[in-house]
């Protein structure tokens, strides 16, 4: 590869000294992310007894697939919340860039009369929230979504984070020149979107759509309180269950009752961490995916001043 | 006047238009919810014809659900833990990031590169809890690996659940760690869509790397670090709920630095349960936020208009 | 293509409205709830039973063949909803708070909070339902459960009829006890664990002596108004005089004990950080922990854990609110059948069949009979696992296989043994010093753990953990629950 450069001579390129640190920064940084999330793999595959004995070890004493086989005992409960994740993560994932991505075309334009204003309306709901009540009450009540899959959908459909990132994205790399050319041609607002500046937003749409699919992948808070079918149960939700159900025993740990009973039942450590690794592992993926588009507008070129 | 006001609608339809799904979004979802924010005013009881009757028929009290926010030396603290932690977190979160950011779109091999940024992006992944328990091996008083390598060196095992001193270390570090690779992806992204062709002319004019990062990519990414900083001193009162509560493990001799806003509010009403009181807290970090919001981006208006908000 | 892009636009705009419309037509009241007003032979009144737990997988075919049977006997139907142990506080308050139709609900001291809510306003007063349809539950519960139970004079909820009082006991592992033939004879007190803990942390260097986690609060004869906080009246009181516990020497000498143990090296260096002593007794390196006893409970936990467990009191049986407040089945305010629900729990709490259908399924599907009043769990049972102790009355349920016959008469006789705290029944009402108990608290969850678990010296901690209290407004808190039990024992101690 650097054969090739030398001959090019490549502006771009970084020299060979800076390269290797730059390279030892990101190795060191990405190790550190890396490393928790190994452990947590061997967690998984560690005995339970060695566990409660020896505490998290890097080399557990005992390896075992006991975890994994009590998670997927559940078996068609574990499937049905992978669809059901799945699912909502795609369709909410493209209504978001649907919806999002208009907004924030909106509002990025100077020629828009109302603009500031639609600004501050996005931004407002950032940073005032009216409480658990009251959304739970227009999402069950007035908007009769109640138990059904559309509550994980909608109420993570629009974000005002989302909208002014974006908005930022077009003011950067979308000039104005382009926007004039095209109304020179005649075409009408939404074919200027739709033609010309989507191609070059590129960047800006994957990066809101990545942040998209994770939001809606880790999220459990929607389902917890609006759904009460075990058929649609996504899966952050399961294992927040487990967790939080885990803390309430350990708070109540006074009441015998209680404590015998459930946490006879309750799965191990292990069993926990197994269920962190297979609901994060597919998302992993997600990064590669939208990485692809991080790349430079496509007719920029095309532009002379 | 009211046929400039239809004028200027039409004119701009196209545009409402596109607003038009986003806007009704927010209002049933962001705005209609906000009659909640009344609860902060009452004593707030349950009715059996629902919650709008709760509501309004609540005893009212005025601003005495506030109080408990202002009244205690714990106030300071967790005021001023909020704060500073915040401010911490936004100045070096940013610092990080766009240096991460830098370095990943400089790197030659472009698939070490990738890989790297997948890798960034794990700690995002694992939920506050799990954290908490990973922190714990580490530091642990008898079984951490921290206390192990101390021993190794011949250092004194130290109670790090028990010591203040070190946390605000620990935790900012724990913070940037868990976003960083996250909030990177944002100016990354922001790079790539720079125009290849200036840095073909600042080469051509003999600029090295760094003139180039310096002159070019920084003044480049200013509105997206401008937008980023003001969106993030909006919340400048809230904290990370899970961070503060989870990764300390709720250790008492840590509250001096580990107690924020969020974590006081959720210990001191696990016995009353007084719904109002914590509308309250919403309520409160959510007007600080509001002014400092709309004077920063006053002053970042006077400066460059282009740049703010709104 | 702008085309097809402005209809994008147009559709999302078309789909919430059309949400909307759908939204207000299905929303509000579209409950299977007949309205059925007092005695006709009209459809069955469906009761909807809200309930914490893992939700089962059968949960909802028992309900039917339970329905079955109460339509038979009170023309009504039961549809049961769970809801998981660690989301039932938070969910049952926004369902509550929303107004969404209910009839039976599960409450308890600390798992969606009985007195809290009853204040609130969450339950119906039940007292006049309680004489007019619940006679069954009078006659067959302990009076004990019915009085303890009232908050401001009234009845809220049914308690379930289980173990009655409270007792500590220190809990051994009973390997380690014949490892190095240790006597447990003469211990009672905290003090006299001292030689065994010695004992063993001489011997065992792996193990921990005194397990503990950072919930714990030594043994003192006290009863506290409120879990876990300092307010507290003293036993045997005579004259209902709300104190500080961390200013009583019991808590002074018990605290210093802890210390001790602690500095020696008998308690984990951690106790106070960590939740639950979970992992200690799994692996079984530990010696002595304190516990909660019931009757046959020391089976259940070697069950539970694998090795033999043998216990020894620590404290005498006190029936205490919190004792009483473990399991409380209400009924809700806006409930539309309050006395069809009362005859329900009148039912539930009375009858062997509907209890031990709600309880362990259908007979042939999840147990089998193997006796009169024994049953034996099938293949299908864990399908339908339920907590026994939220779902009423426990004595009338059939017993396992491994149960003595004695079962529910030893926990009768348990449940006689114990002694009523003098403010049972009383239950502190907190709004009017809302702020201070927020400011307490906070106090509380920084120094209580540390003190309690032995952590920190209490002769240098104790007046700096006072000192905050009262800056926090404990006094005036005191001043506040002195006078309403002043006030209390004047209506009911005559």
């Amino acid at each position: 590869m650097f054969s090739k450069t030398k001959k090019k001579r490549d502006f771009h390129h970084l020299s060979p000294g800076w390269n290797f640190i730059f390279h030892a920064v990101a190795l060191f940084f990405a190790v550190l992310c890396v490393f928790p999330f190994l452990f947590v793999v061997i967690i998984s595959f560690t005995d339970e007894k060695t566990l409660a004995t020896n505490g998290y070890r890097i080399f557990p004493e005992k390896w075992s697939l006991e975890a994994y086989r009590y998670v997927f005992q559940t078996g068609d409960m574990l499937l049905k919340s992978y669809g059901v994740t799945i699912l909502v993560t795609v369709a909410g994932t493209l209504l978001s860039l649907v919806m999002i991505s208009l907004y924030a075309y909106a509002v990025s334009r100077k020629s828009f009369a109302y603009r500031r204003f639609f600004s501050l309306f996005a931004i407002f709901t950032m940073l005032f929230n009216g409480g658990m009540i009251p959304t739970y009450i227009i999402v069950t009540q007035v908007l009769g979504l109640k138990d059904s899959l559309w509550a994980l959908i909608w109420p993570l459909a629009m974000n005002a984070f989302y909208v002014m990132i974006l908005r930022t994205f077009y003011m950067t790399s979308v000039p104005d020149a382009i926007i004039e050319s095209g109304k020179i041609d005649g075409a009408g607002e939404f074919k200027i979107f739709y033609r010309l500046v989507l191609p070059l937003s590129l960047p800006g749409l994957a990066t809101i759509g990545l942040f998209s699919t994770l939001g809606y992948w880790n999220d459990w808070f929607n389902a917890l309180l609006y759904i009460d079918d075990p058929d649609k149960v996504p899966l952050q939700s399961m294992l927040m269950r487990i967790e939080s159900s885990m803390a309430f025993i350990q708070q109540n740990s006074a009441n015998s009752s209680i404590s015998l009973e459930v946490l006879q039942n309750m799965p191990q450590d292990t069993a926990r961490m197994a269920m962190v690794v297979l609901a994060t592992v597919p998302i992993i993926f997600a990064y590669p995916f939208f990485q692809r588009y991080f790349v430079q507008g496509l007719t920029v070129g095309s532009v002379k001043e | 006047m009211a046929g400039s006001f239809f004028r200027n609608l039409i004119r701009n339809r196209a545009m409402l238009l596109m607003v038009l799904p986003g806007a009704v979004w927010f209002l049933f979802f962001s705005y209609m919810p906000l009659i909640g924010t009344i609860a902060a005013f009452k004593e707030y009881r349950f009715s059996r014809q629902g919650f709008w009757y709760s509501l309004t028929h609540s005893k009212n009290v005025g601003w005495d659900n506030f109080k408990y926010l202002f009244n205690t030396d714990a106030a300071y603290t967790i005021t001023r833990n909020t704060l500073l932690y915040n401010i911490a977190f936004i100045f070096l979160g940013l610092v990080f990031s766009v240096a991460l950011a830098i370095i990943l779109s400089e790197i030659v091999n472009k698939r070490m590169a990738k890989l790297y940024q997948t890798g960034m992006f794990l700690p995002y992944f694992l939920s506050w809890v799990i954290v908490g328990y990973f922190a714990f091996s580490f530091l642990s008083m008898d079984r951490g690996l921290l206390n192990h390598t101390l021993e190794s060196f011949g250092i004194d095992s130290i109670q790090w659940y028990n010591e203040p001193k070190y946390w605000p270390f620990i935790l900012i570090f724990v913070s940037l760690w868990k976003s960083a690779g996250y909030n990177s992806v944002v100016y990354l992204a922001s790079i790539m869509g720079i125009d290849k062709s200036l840095y073909e002319a600042a080469m051509i004019d003999g600029a090295n790397k760094w003139q180039q990062i310096r002159n070019i990519t920084l003044p480049l990414l200013k509105p997206i670090i401008i937008i980023m900083t003001l969106l993030a001193v909006g919340r400048i009162f809230y904290a990370d709920f899970g961070l503060f509560y989870n990764v300390p493990r709720d250790s008492g001799t840590l509250y001096s630095v580990t107690n924020v806003i969020d974590t006081y509010v959720y210990r001191g009403l696990k016995t009353t349960g007084e719904i109002g009181m914590s509308t309250a807290a919403g309520l409160y970090q959510s007007v600080v936020g509001f002014i400092l919001v709309m004077v920063s981006n006053f002053i970042v208006r006077k400066i460059d208009k282009d740049s703010a908000l709104f | 293509m702008g085309k097809s892009t402005k209809s994008f636009g147009l559709l999302s705009a078309a789909l919430l409205s059309f949400s909307l419309v759908l939204g207000g037509c299905g929303g509000g009241n579209g409950n299977g709830n007949a309205a059925d007003s007092g005695g006709g032979s009209e459809k069955p009144v469906e009761l909807i039973w809200y309930t914490i737990g893992t939700p089962q997988k059968d949960v909802d075919t028992v309900m039917e063949k339970v329905s079955e049977y109460t339509k038979e006997k009170i023309n009504a139907t039961v549809k049961m909803k769970m809801i998981d142990w660690g989301d039932y506080q938070q969910k049952m308050q926004v369902l509550v708070a929303s107004g969404e139709p209910m009839d039976i609900i599960f409450t308890s001291a600390g798992g969606f909070d009985y007195v809290q809510n009853a204040r609130k306003g969450a339950f119906l007063q039940i007292d006049d339902l309680l004489q007019k349809y619940g006679k069954g539950i009078i006659d067959t519960i302990d009076p004990a459960f019915l009085s303890g139970s009232k908050v401001d004079g009234h009845n809220y909820g049914i308690p379930a009829n289980k173990e009655l009082p409270q007792q500590d006991v220190w809990r051994f592992n009973k390997n380690l006890l014949d490892k190095y033939n240790l006597d447990i004879s003469n211990v009672r007190s905290l003090e006299s664990l001292e030689p065994l803990l010695k004992t063993i942390k001489e011997k065992e260097p792996n193990v921990t002596p005194f397990g503990l986690d950072k919930n714990h609060v030594p043994t003192v004869p006290y009863d506290f108004l409120i879990t876990n906080m300092p307010m507290a009246v003293k036993l045997d009181t005579t004259d209902y005089k709300v104190v500080n516990i961390l200013e009583t020497d019991e808590m002074k000498k018990a605290l210093r004990t802890m210390h001790k143990y602690y500095k020696a090296g008998y308690i984990s260096p951690e106790a106070a950080t960590v939740g639950s002593t979970n992992d200690l007794t799994k692996s079984g390196n530990w010696l002595v922990d304190r516990a909660q006893t019931q009757p046959l409970a020391e089976n259940l936990w070697a069950a539970a854990y694998g090795y033999p467990v043998v216990s020894t009191p620590a404290s005498d049986p006190i029936i205490t609110n919190a004792s009483v407040q473990g399991s409380i089945m209400a009924i809700s305010a806006n409930s539309e059948h309050p006395e069809k629900a009362m005859e329900f729990l009148n039912l539930l709490n009375t009858d062997p069949v509907l209890r031990n259908m709600v309880d362990s399924g259908i007979e042939g599907v999840h147990y089998e009979k193997i006796g009169e009043n024994r049953i034996r769990n099938l293949e299908a049972a864990k399908n339908y696992d339920m907590p026994s102790y939220s779902l009423g009355n426990n004595m009338i349920l059939y017993l396992n296989e491994n149960d003595p016959d004695d079962k529910w008469e030893q926990f009768k006789a348990f449940n006689a043994k114990g002694v009523p705290s003098p403010i049972l029944g009383f239950n502190f009402d907190s709004t009017k010093v809302a702020t201070e108990m927020a400011a307490i608290q906070n106090v509380k969850e920084q120094y209580w753990s540390s003190l309690m678990t032995g952590t920190v010296d209490p002769d240098e901690y104790l007046p700096i953990a006072i000192e905050k209290f009262k800056a926090a407004g404990l006094d005036k808190v005191i001043a506040e629950a002195q006078a309403q039990l002043d006030a209390w024992v004047a209506e009911n101690k005559k």
